[in-house]
């Protein structure tokens, strides 16, 4: 594993300001490197075909130049900066790439990405919206079909033993990424909101185990950190889908609050729910992203009233606030994202009746607004403040 | 509020886009300048000082507290501590007119609603990136027409028939105007026009708040007659304007020095200050 | 300007009465109450209407409010109500608007005043569709649900395979036939829960029967329109849609494309056409119209340049066509159909190396109807439709050839979106480029 020497929050710094650096390094040996979408994408299964999976994603300082030449500008503004990464060639390491079906911006652009970036491998991923059990019967083919796709690709099986192999590490990783945001329930959190991002984002840009490393080695350090001492700040919770970037981060920790917690597509919701490790695997994987996962593209129905609905969809969400005692929540969405927009009053009045008050910033993937979302954020926490 | 000792002065100053504010509170005397910000945020900022300073016959060493507020507040290197726009309008309203449950802030890059209670913010909406709403699209309009911004509110004043201007993108408005324009359509009754939609845009926004009477209206937007009409028949009732819109957030500023030197004086800490010096060394940033 | 716009000529007399299919469906809707019937909020296209309609449940199409509300011009206060309650104005403006209107009927506890055709009555469900169609199918009927908590919401699902380049769908189309009978079987416990009447199956049998004949006609009619001159125009389809997209397994829908077929065969036997001297044909290549501004079409009419064929809500095809399984099971052939309404292009796009489905489509609408050109309509708040229109254009010009193509952009609901005055230039330079096309192909085809 690559500089020994760095310490774990150097190395997540170094990754996460080069993204995608370690696995150019791999491709170099001559890995296969696949690049995915979303939270979704079920990466036990990429390990387990031996290829590096990579989260794909954008810049926010990087002006969209591009991809307005093939993406209308109503799609996702973050596909959009990927995409415009992508054509000026910095994905060009990749073998290949996962589009799972999760939003418009992403289905609809599907032929864009295969058609314009010519990998080697490509595989649209059709996961359906629902959690019934027709749906989970479905996804269970339709995990086979990739499966295939993945054995066609790199030229050989996975074996039962390599999928569960991959679903322990994958697990695994989850556990300790968990136990490191276990750090951010004290008083003053032994790692900023900011360096959590890193650590997040260079955590999907790495294999597996050395993913596991890398946060054992930053949780290691953290917790020999002196406890802090400082007066009684605002302890902020971000919600949203992709937020990739320290920019929003440094903007909420620059007005004297503390980041403590997210529901983030590459934060929490990565590292909340296991996959079964016992029992058919495939199953297992299925009703991690289906069923677990909580995220606006997967229709929730598993109450009996619109209330029980509610706490079925967002409960997780109160249990973030009460458990890393949380004073306001930033509900930070993409423009022109209908998933999570037409969200918005629901989760907004959700957060609210638990008593925590909740800023909603709309917005796009872009530090071209950043000084109007810094007031907001700053008039937020003078308001919570009181 | 804690009587303050004689001799001290707090300063408020609110540096917007176009305009930048200052408010200086002395024992039962308010001075209050206004000038142009320009691109120079930090000279100018300097000079309105200077100025409200020669009006108040103090320099700068007597301001016991700086508050910088507005867009460029992080630009005013004397000030002592910066606070939002927002939590100062809400605190400098409730003093101009008490009985205001609502802000409505019409600025020259962004428009903004509050709600308040005892001075305090309880929820607030800000536009997004989008002109429509604010200063600027009125100031492009009035542009393309021709009419001096200043101009404008009189002149929709003096409409038959408010034009129906169905763009509230600036761009867009901006062609519709012109080829209404083209078409025979009067002047002012394009302004009335106008001073529709940029109303539709606000109350649109401020609608988000669920907001109480009484509504205020502060900002450069609230010095123009003929927007205000128009808000007040998108609302259905009349909105309270203070006597200058223009210096409530650098008037909310100065207060909230005033209140939080005496709290800090409560519990005998001292606040830090910044050096007082009118520095012009650090313009490159 | 809407003092001085042109209302837009309609030119079949059937286009005419397409209204009227719309306002009954709304009025339908108010009069369910008095009838003892449910109202289902319901949403276009979603393979579930020949189920509802066997069930006697009235269908609320809220799509076709939102529409009639703007092509009223009447949407903005639906707009603001919802935006008051912090949904963005970039997210779908169907939804909005409906949601907008749903929430002001919830605080009056009627239908608010002056409503375009008075309104849609109070859902007694609804039936949402988690299709690989739009994300606001399942977003919409959750956010629904927020104003009227007691309204039960139920969500199917109806997918398809995915076009791929180098793998059969056919090895898959079984395994998303299973899964989309398996949804409507589901959908049908449903409606039975909620209506507590048993499916009579011979019925929906009959119902399905009965949409495959008006496919039929349906398909029959439009394919009249290659005709030179064209008898109809995509102006008037997007009035004709109606029956086939709101009304369809009813016997209303059938007549009416029968009616609509004489009509056609009489002018094309008159040899009347939509405009007196057609000058240019082009297909209508994606999007849904900005419903407030159909005079569009008539801009385009004036200027000699007709509409012979639509993609857009032509969601049909000749059974025959689709080639589909023999089945006794009425819910497994809606199925089939639905699959293979999207696969029967795959097999076309596969022979052309660097072509897709969709763009497949476009080449044989412009083959068959002798077009010269295509236009496409990219709708602001809707990523569904109009996402990769830029795509498709570009790998129409790459895999068959340089077509001129036109991108007008607007919005279905909000005029805020769209720029007249913009959009007439654009259609002006576009009917330059045409002439000069044509000019050439003249100079071409006289040759040395």
């Amino acid at each position: 594993m690559a500089d020994e020497q760095l310490s774990g929050l150097a190395t997540a710094a170094k990754y996460y300001s080069d993204y995608g650096s370690r696995a150019r390094e791999l491709k170099s040996m001559g890995k296969k490197v696949i690049g995915y979408f979303s939270s979704l994408c079920p990466v036990e299964i990429l390990t387990a075909a031996g290829v590096v999976p990579v989260r794909m994603k954008g810049n926010v300082s990087e002006a969209i130049t591009r991809a307005d030449a093939y993406m209308e500008t109503m799609i996702c503004p973050f596909v959009r900066n990927v995409f415009d990464a992508a054509i000026k060639g910095k994905y060009r390491y990749l073998d290949g790439m996962v589009m799972p079906h999760q939003c418009d911006s992403l289905d609809r652009t599907s032929d864009i990405w295969d058609y314009n970036l010519g990998f080697q491998y490509y595989h649209f991923l059709n996961y359906p919206h629902l959690a019934d059990d027709p749906s989970i019967e479905f996804t269970n083919e339709i995990l086979r079909i990739f499966i295939g796709t993945l054995e066609k690709f790199t030229g050989r099986n996975i074996t039962d033993q390599a999928l569960a192999d991959a679903v322990r590490a994958h697990n695994n990783n989850r556990r300790v990424m968990r136990e490191l945001y276990g750090l951010r329930k004290e008083d003053v959190p032994r790692i900023s909101g900011a360096e959590m991002m890193q650590v997040l984002i260079a955590a999907v840009s790495l294999p597996v185990d050395e993913s596991t490393a890398l946060i054992r080695r930053v949780t290691e350090e953290v917790t020999n950190r002196a406890p802090g001492f400082s007066a009684k700040k605002a302890r902020i919770m971000l919600v949203g889908d992709q937020i990739d970037d320290i920019a929003i981060v440094n903007a909420i920790e620059g007005t004297g609050a503390h980041l403590v917690m997210d529901d983030l597509s590459v934060g929490s919701k990565m590292y909340w729910d296991d996959v079964a490790e016992t029992g058919d695997l495939i199953q297992g994987i299925t009703d991690r992203y289906l069923n677990k996962l909580k995220i606006p593209t997967t229709f929730v129905s598993a109450g009996n009233t619109y209330e029980e609905n509610l706490e079925a969809r967002f409960g997780h969400v109160k249990s973030h606030i009460k458990d890393f005692n949380v004073d306001g929540v930033i509900l930070f969405i993409y423009k022109y994202c209908d998933p999570y927009g037409f969200e918005v009053p629901a989760i907004k009045s959700y957060i609210e009746s638990v008593g925590t008050p909740v800023i909603y910033i709309e917005d796009e993937y872009s530090t071209s607004s950043l000084g109007r979302v810094k007031t907001r954020i700053e008039a937020f926490l003078e308001m919570i403040a009181g | 509020m804690t009587q303050v000792e004689s001799g001290n002065y707090f300063a408020g100053v609110d540096i917007g886009s176009t305009m930048t504010k200052v408010v200086i509170l002395g024992e039962g005397k308010e001075f209050c300048l206004i000038g142009p910000t320009g691109p120079e945020h930090r000279k100018m900022a300097n000079r309105v000082m200077e100025e409200a300073l020669r009006s108040a016959s103090i320099s700068l060493e007597d301001l016991t507290y700086i508050i910088a507020t507005g867009y460029g507040r992080i630009n005013v290197p004397f000030a002592d501590r910066q606070v939002t726009e927002i939590t100062c309008h809400a605190k400098g309203m409730a003093r101009l007119i008490p009985s205001a449950r609502t802000v409505i802030d019409i600025g020259g890059q962004d428009s903004k609603g509050i709600r308040l209670e005892n001075g305090k913010v309880i929820d607030f909406v800000m536009n997004d990136k989008c002109a429509a709403g604010t200063g600027r699209f009125l100031e492009i309009i009035a542009d393309a027409l021709g009419v001096p911004l200043t101009k404008l509110g009189e002149l929709s004043l003096s409409a038959e028939k408010p034009a129906s201007i169905s763009n509230t993108c600036t761009v867009f408005a901006e062609q519709e105007v012109i080829s209404q324009l083209a078409a025979g359509e009067s002047i002012p009754n394009l302004v009335a026009g106008i001073h529709q939609a940029a109303a539709t845009r606000i109350h649109a926004m401020v609608s988000k708040l669920k907001f109480e009477r009484d509504v205020a209206v502060t900002g450069g937007g609230a010095k123009n007659q003929g927007l205000v009409k128009a808000l007040e028949a998108k609302f259905g009732f009349s909105l309270l304007i203070p006597g200058e819109p223009l210096v409530t957030g650098a008037l909310g500023a100065a207060l909230i020095g005033k209140e939080m030197c005496a709290r800090a004086a409560r519990k005998g800490v001292t606040l830090a200050r910044k050096p007082r010096q009118l520095s012009e060394a650090s313009f490159c940033c | 300007m809407s003092e001085i716009r042109k209302p837009r000529a309609l030119a079949t007399q059937a286009a005419g009465k397409a209204g009227k299919f719309g306002r009954a469906n709304l009025a339908a809707t108010l009069k369910a109450k008095e009838e003892g019937k449910k109202v289902a909020y319901m949403y276009i296209n979603n393979g579930q209407d020949e189920i509802v309609r066997a069930m006697d449940i009235v269908p609320a199409w809220s799509e076709n409010f939102a529409g009639v509300c703007s092509a009223k011009r009447d949407a903005e206060k639906f707009l603001q109500k919802a935006e008051a309650e912090n949904f963005s104005r970039s997210l779908c403006t169907y939804a909005t608007c409906t949601i907008g209107f749903d929430i002001w009927r919830e605080e009056l506890g009627e239908i608010p005043p002056n409503t375009p055709w008075g309104g849609m009555g109070r859902p007694d469900m609804i039936i949402g569709s988690a299709q690989q169609l739009c994300d606001p199918r399942i977003k919409w009927p959750q956010a629904t649900q927020h104003y009227l908590r007691d309204v039960p919401v139920w969500m199917g699902t109806m997918y398809y395979p995915p076009w791929d380049q180098i793998s059969d769908h056919r090895d898959q189309e079984e395994l998303y036939v299973k899964y989309a009978t398996e949804e409507l079987r589901a959908l049908v416990r449903f409606c039975e829960q909620h209506t507590g009447k048993k499916m009579d199956w011979d019925r929906l049998e009959a119902i399905v029967n009965l949409s495959d004949r008006t496919w039929d006609v349906f398909i029959d009619t439009y394919e009249l329109r290659m005709a030179i001159p064209t008898p109809m125009d995509t102006g008037d389809a997007m009035n004709t849609m109606v029956p086939l997209t709101f009304n369809l397994g009813t016997q209303e829908a059938y007549d009416f494309y029968k009616e609509l077929y004489d009509e056609l065969k009489e002018k094309i036997a008159l040899k009347k056409g939509v405009t007196e001297n057609e000058k240019y044909r082009l297909v209508w290549g994606a999007g849904l119209p900005s419903w407030f501004a159909l005079s569009d079409f008539q801009y385009f009419n004036d200027k000699g340049a007709v509409f012979p064929v639509e993609t857009t809500y032509r969601n049909a095809e000749k059974i025959e066509r689709l080639d589909l399984p023999k089945t006794n099971d009425p819910l497994e052939h809606i199925a089939w159909r639905w699959v293979r309404i999207w696969t029967h292009w795959y097999d076309k796009a596969r022979k052309r190396p660097g072509s897709l489905p969709k763009v497949e489509r476009i080449i044989e609408y412009l083959e068959d109807y002798h077009c010269d050109g295509v236009v496409f309509h990219c709708a602001y708040s809707c990523r569904s439709w109009h996402a990769g229109i830029i795509q498709q254009e570009q790998v129409l010009k790459k895999a068959y050839g340089d077509v001129p193509t036109l991108i007008m952009e607007g919005d279905i609901v909000d005029i805020s979106s769209y720029n007249e005055v913009d959009t007439h230039n654009r259609i002006d330079a576009f009917m330059e480029t045409l002439g000069a096309m044509k000019r050439k192909e003249r100079a071409n085809s006289a040759g040395p």
